[in-house]
């Protein structure tokens, strides 16, 4: 019983952690006024960057630095894209998905020899922890903390809102509305970063994210944008992932639509919650000067 | 009393692509002084301004500051330079990030460290305003407070950056006139407190009545400085516009006719569902009676005007022009009854700007017989003959029919839109706003054709944000607040003053009151 119980919740924690990143790495982005449907893509390459930097580098430590450094190259073409270039921040989104399956594909088989999945990378300890268990860990406890914190009681924080809010005004006021949206995107593809490696840090397959980028972005409108908030709401999902897992439940329930749950749940809460959050007010649009 | 000069503008130059927006100006500041800066839409008052809180750079010239009880120069790379020299801006589109609270929009960019003591902020921001006067609710978010709250929140903005010199751009525009009062007395009392204060405006009554300098600006030239004494509303208006200007329109004298607009009992619900914006109001008005709806914005007037021109469905009652009820009918055929309309948002509402002058004037008509063979195939040469009519006798100053509508100044557009609405044929006058934006020059003009619709019998419904206007104009005056038209005024001989309007506008006796304070204020905090 009590067994059963504990592999429920680390299952939950397990499954949520990549969701609850992403959705994280939404508030980042999205506070700060920018749309970021390239979450998906970050959580697959910073998953890739994870497994080949720990499996070619012989370190966990390795794997952590490339699949940051993975997440946050993704992020930064983002910004470039929709800050310094203004162009639509969907269409940037969309071209950036489709980059990261293709370019993940092509490393792998430069890498790996297969396209489709990489090699089994036994680097999997930081300090004799799981990392993805830690990483898991992490994010309820420290991440999503810190993550309000930083929103809410430092002056960086405030700057990031006023300009997801309204831009012009904070420009107003001397803010760097470019300089604090960039901030918003690479902090927001550090986070979501953290949750491509804790997909499945000992092998990589091409659709691994598994659209848990885009089901982040619910959990970030059911959390109202906000940080903790929107951590838990990645449970909801977590958790509908976590069932699959379980004996009993594989055996009363057709796996097809226990795997299928967690996209149902997305639009059902969706469908009932989506009148009553108030996204950002400048969010997804450019802003140029002087209009 | 006005001490030392502690701000010189000198030989201020600055030149956009066709324009010299700022020609060698000089314009100076005193210690506890109020210098208003007048002048039309494009005289350069703004660009002036924004040189000076450092958004733009001069071509030429130099700004003085008073540093350590000195004039000394210096140059401002942007708003913090200008702000660490102690000059602070009101702007006249509220710089406030809604979504923050109060506190939070007062120290965005200048928080006290990078993780925020809100404590020690909050016991600042207590303590300007006790000495200030200026009262706001600190911890709710700045969307939920009225108008002249927001305002408030941009001043304490201003000090709490320590400004010593304070540069309200059309402050009044947005404010009641009890509101307007009470910024005056804000301001006296900022000035005594060894603050200095620019203050740009349009409204010439009020730069008499705060102002101890007036400066004109015409054409990106300083044209006048003068201390009050030696100001009157009409040396001013000459001086902005460069020739004499009859501000006081004289009102035709016409009796009124029959019926023409009848509205009973019309109640509108506006955007939020089960929220009536106009709850069962009734008037008429008459051939030849220019009927004026007085209100803070948001009351209900626009959703009254949209519910009248067929925009909006209303939840109940009637609209009935020249005895036929129309309540419901779509926009085309009310227009056909004889309803023109001058819309309060012209860019929106008015015009297509990317199409030509020519396309724009036909714009509601466009399926008649006249414009279009069969309603179908368009008569060119019958559209540009009927674009360059409303051209010639309104007036717009354009290179031909043939332009765009963006390539003519705000003033023309509007002559433009209003021009076109005349020409059709009409019997009523929605006019929403119909000065808005333009400057002293084409609001003569359109109030001139205004009064010329009333001779030519036509009833016309006025709503406008500008009490001078509305006193000017109307016979009577209904004065909507939250939906309701709470008060008929009668003004066939301009009795009404701004006063008794304003004390309707904030509620009368309906609400109990103490002046202005109590426009969404005091129940929020």
């Amino acid at each position: 019983m009590w067994h059963t119980l504990w592999f429920i919740l680390r299952s939950t924690i397990i499954s949520s952690a990549p969701i609850g990143y992403a959705a994280l790495g939404g508030v980042f982005n999205e506070r700060s006024g920018v749309a970021n449907i390239a979450l998906e893509g970050i959580l697959l390459v910073s998953s890739f960057g994870y497994v080949a930097g720990a499996f070619f580098g012989h370190s966990a430590w390795w794997g952590l630095f490339w699949g940051i450094m993975a997440g946050l190259l993704l992020s930064l073409i983002h910004a470039v894209a929709t800050v310094t270039f203004k162009i639509n921040h969907i269409v940037s989104g969309v071209a950036l998905n489709t980059i990261a399956i293709g370019v993940t594909r092509m490393l792998s088989l430069v890498m790996f020899g297969q396209e489709t999945q990489s090699k089994t990378n036994s680097y999997t300890q930081i300090f004799g922890i799981n990392i993805q268990w830690l990483v898991a860990l992490m994010l309820f406890l420290v991440i999503a903390p810190l993550s309000y914190w930083l929103l809410f009681k430092t002056s960086l924080g405030l700057r990031l809102r006023a300009v997801g809010e309204n831009p012009e005004a904070a420009d107003s006021l001397g803010i760097n509305v470019e300089k604090m949206r960039y901030t918003g995107i690479l902090l927001g593809g550090i986070v979501t970063s953290l949750g491509g490696i804790a997909l499945y840090p000992t092998i990589w397959q091409s659709g691994i994210s598994g659209g848990r980028g885009f089901i982040g972005l619910a959990s970030m409108i059911l959390g109202n944008w906000m940080p903790i908030r929107s951590v838990l709401a990645s449970t909801i999902f977590g958790f509908a992932d976590a069932l699959r897992l379980l004996d009993f439940v594989q055996a009363y329930i057709p796996n097809e639509f226990l795997t299928a749950l967690p996209y149902v749940l997305v639009l059902i809460v969706l469908a009932g919650f989506i009148g009553k959050a108030r996204p950002p007010r400048a969010d997804g649009v450019p802003y140029i000067r002087g209009e | 009393m006005p001490g030392d000069i502690i701000l010189k503008m000198e030989n201020i130059t600055k030149r956009f692509p066709g324009v010299l927006a700022n020609d060698h100006i000089n314009f100076d500041l005193k210690e506890k002084e109020v210098h208003a800066l007048v002048g039309e839409n494009g005289a350069g008052k703004s660009t002036l301004m924004k040189i000076l809180y450092g958004l733009y750079h001069p071509d030429e010239g130099t700004i003085y500051i008073k540093i350590d009880g000195e004039l000394k120069p210096v140059k401002f790379k942007n708003p913090q330079d200008a702000i660490r020299h102690g000059i602070g801006m009101v702007h006249q589109h509220f710089m406030l990030v809604y979504g923050l609270t109060t506190i939070e929009n007062i120290i965005l960019g200048y928080e006290p460290s990078s993780v925020i003591d809100f404590d020690t902020a909050r016991k600042n921001i207590e303590k300007i305003m006790t000495e200030s006067g200026l009262h706001v609710p600190l911890d709710v978010d700045v969307e939920v407070l009225s108008v002249g709250q927001q305002q408030r929140v941009e001043i304490l903005k201003v000090l709490y950056r320590n400004a010593k010199i304070l540069i309200l751009d059309e402050p009044t525009a947005v404010l009641t006139p009890q509101e307007t009062e009470e910024l005056f007395t804000i301001i006296n009392r900022l000035k005594e407190q060894g603050h200095s204060i620019i203050f740009i405006s349009h409204k010439l009554h009020e730069v008499m009545e705060i102002a101890d300098r007036i400066s004109v600006m015409r054409k990106g030239r300083l044209v006048h400085t003068m201390p009050k004494s030696e100001a009157t509303k009409e040396k001013i208006a000459e001086l902005m516009v460069g020739h004499p200007v009859l501000l006081d329109v004289p009102r035709p004298d016409v009796t009124p006719g029959d019926v023409i607009l009848e509205v009973k009992d019309l109640t509108v619900e506006s955007d939020t569902k089960g929220v009536m914006a106009v709850n069962n109001v009734s008037f008429h008005i008459k051939a030849g009676e220019i009927y004026g709806i007085a209100g803070v914005e948001g009351n209900g007037q626009a959703e009254l005007i949209e519910a009248i021109y067929g925009l909006r469905h209303p939840k109940k009652g009637q609209v009935i022009i020249k005895g036929e009820d129309i309540t419901g009918k779509p926009t085309h055929i009310i227009r056909k009854k004889g309803v023109s309309h001058i819309p309060g948002d012209r860019h929106k509402f008015g015009v297509f700007l990317p199409f030509t002058l020519a396309d724009n004037s036909i714009l509601g008509h466009h399926r008649e017989e006249k414009f279009a063979r069969y309603g179908i195939f368009r008569r060119f040469s019958n559209i540009s003959k009927w674009a360059m009519e409303i051209i010639k006798k309104f007036d717009v100053r354009t290179p031909s029919e043939k332009v765009p509508m963006s390539a003519l100044s705000g003033g023309n557009q509007q002559k433009f839109v209003v021009g076109r609405e005349i020409s059709f044929d009409h019997d009523l006058m929605i006019a929403a706003h119909p000065t808005r934006g333009v400057d002293i020059g084409a609001m003569e003009f359109i109030y001139r054709q205004l009064f010329e619709e009333k001779k030519q019998n036509k009833a016309i419904l006025l709503v406008s944000a500008d009490l001078d206007e509305l006193l000017l104009l109307s016979d009577r005056i209904g004065v909507m607040f939250k939906g309701k038209i709470i008060k008929e005024l009668d003004n066939t001989n301009r009795q009404v003053t701004p006063k008794e309007v304003g004390y309707y506008m904030l509620g009368g006796d309906l609400e109990s009151h103490n002046g202005g304070d109590t426009v969404g204020g005091e129940q929020i905090a």
